[in-house]
């Protein structure tokens, strides 16, 4: 019986030959409990479709290449990267925060239900994924004077060793800024684990891409000042 | 293992006119298209009633389906486009659907379950709390394939492990999920 149930369960993810679909399909037939298993099956995909992100793939891909610049990123990073999955992505809107158009928040919840919905948002979004991979790999470093006081979150200041870096003691944070803006006209951010990558774009046509351990109810502040 | 997908020989199969087929994509891919639908729409009710729509559309139109995306990307696609039809419809304050469905419908019903019911939000976390507890082949077997649709021979290439390890993994991982799930009342029969 035990046998039969996790063949079941290969049937569902499809990764059995013509001979087993065709019994699969068969025992499905004449098998009320094994059409009930399947259901449970689809319920539970749906359930962990949930918690998985559209960036989670693409984030695997960007891992690749964090370990090379930043230090402290990487180490959270290159563990996760050990076991692909545990890099979870999160692409959040929130609406009520940073007043993003609720058509994008639809669209994003929809996808967040498929992979196949999430692999079209990735594509949609494969510019600004490309722009993060490129700002990671960048060992182009912004001076503490070339990013404007007001968007610095309270309390954090340029690291002493490491002057693109600011820190508050506790968190960091990395800016990068860029002329160009993607196509973006909201305010969007990612959570990496404990990380949180926001992409900001300015009244100037800039985009400020900020990065580091701070979650948004410190970074809000800086968020808000820029819109 | 054979050259086509499981996808790809269920869809052979419905368009042979398999009705038990099509009763197993509809259990596979329902609670999906239910859960993308009310996250569009907004109800329940109203993505229940497209889900369905979408499911006779399939069965309609499947001899179109040619391969060149996904299954339930055709199928997410279908469902999306009705729901926008049924936006426009309701903008225009009118009863007359743009595409009105006319066939099979009486046929292929009752292979679609009226009712679909998904985990709700507060159960959600309780799930993924226990799935934190399972033995760590277990869940990076299971997270590998849920998570990041991964296939078992590259779940087998990433764990160092046989197939038929991976295959067992990610059917126990299940097992216990649902066990705890049903015991703890968050699964409805």
């Amino acid at each position: 019986m035990t046998k039969d149930i996790e063949k079941l369960s290969a049937w569902y993810d499809g990764e059995i030959s013509k001979e087993d679909f065709d019994k699969g399909l068969e025992n499905l037939g004449s098998s009320p409990e094994s059409k009930k298993i399947l259901h449970q099956y689809a319920i539970l995909s749906e359930l962990m479709q949930r918690k998985s992100k559209p960036q989670a793939s693409k984030l695997a891909q960007l891992s690749d290449y964090l370990p090379q610049n930043n230090p402290w990123l990487s180490n959270a990073f290159t563990a996760a990267a050990t076991v692909l999955i545990t890099i979870m992505v999160l692409y959040q809107v929130d609406a009520d925060r940073f007043g993003s158009d609720e058509a994008s928040q639809m669209q994003l919840t929809s996808a967040l239900s498929s992979q196949e919905a999430k692999d079209q948002l990735i594509s949609a979004d494969q510019n600004i994924m490309d722009h993060m991979i490129h700002i990671m790999q960048s060992n182009h470093q912004h001076e503490p004077n070339s990013i404007p006081k007001e968007m610095i979150p309270v309390g954090f200041m340029p690291s002493a060793k490491n002057p693109s870096r600011y820190t508050n003691g506790n968190n960091n944070l990395y800016f990068h800024i860029e002329n160009k803006q993607l196509g973006i006209n909201k305010v969007k951010y990612f959570k990496a684990n404990n990380n949180w990558i926001y992409l900001v774009p300015l009244r100037d046509g800039r985009l400020l891409t900020a990065y580091g351990d701070v979650p948004p109810e410190l970074a809000s502040k800086m968020i808000r000042s820029l819109n | 293992m054979g050259n086509l997908t499981g996808d790809e020989m269920l869809i052979n199969e419905i368009k042979a006119g398999n009705a038990l087929a099509f009763e197993a994509m509809v259990i596979k891919y329902q609670p999906k298209l239910l859960s993308s639908l009310i996250a569009y729409t907004k109800s329940h009710d109203q993505a229940e009633e497209l889900c369905q729509k979408t499911f006779i559309r399939v069965w309609q139109k499947i001899d179109t389906f040619r391969g060149d995306s996904a299954l339930f990307t055709w199928i997410y696609r279908i469902g999306i486009n009705l729901a926008k039809n049924d936006f426009a419809s309701s903008y225009a304050k009118s009863k007359k659907k743009t595409d009105p469905l006319d066939v099979s419908e009486h046929e292929i019903s009752s292979h679609i379950s009226p009712e679909v019911d998904l985990i709700g939000k507060e159960a959600e976390e309780i799930v993924f709390t226990f799935i934190e507890t399972l033995d760590i082949d277990l869940k990076t077997a299971f997270i590998l394939r849920e998570l990041e649709g991964r296939s078992y021979d590259e779940i087998a290439k990433i764990m160092k492990c046989p197939i038929g390890t991976v295959r067992s993994r990610i059917f126990r991982a299940r097992q216990l999920i649902l066990e705890f799930m049903t015991q703890e009342n968050l699964l409805n029969d």
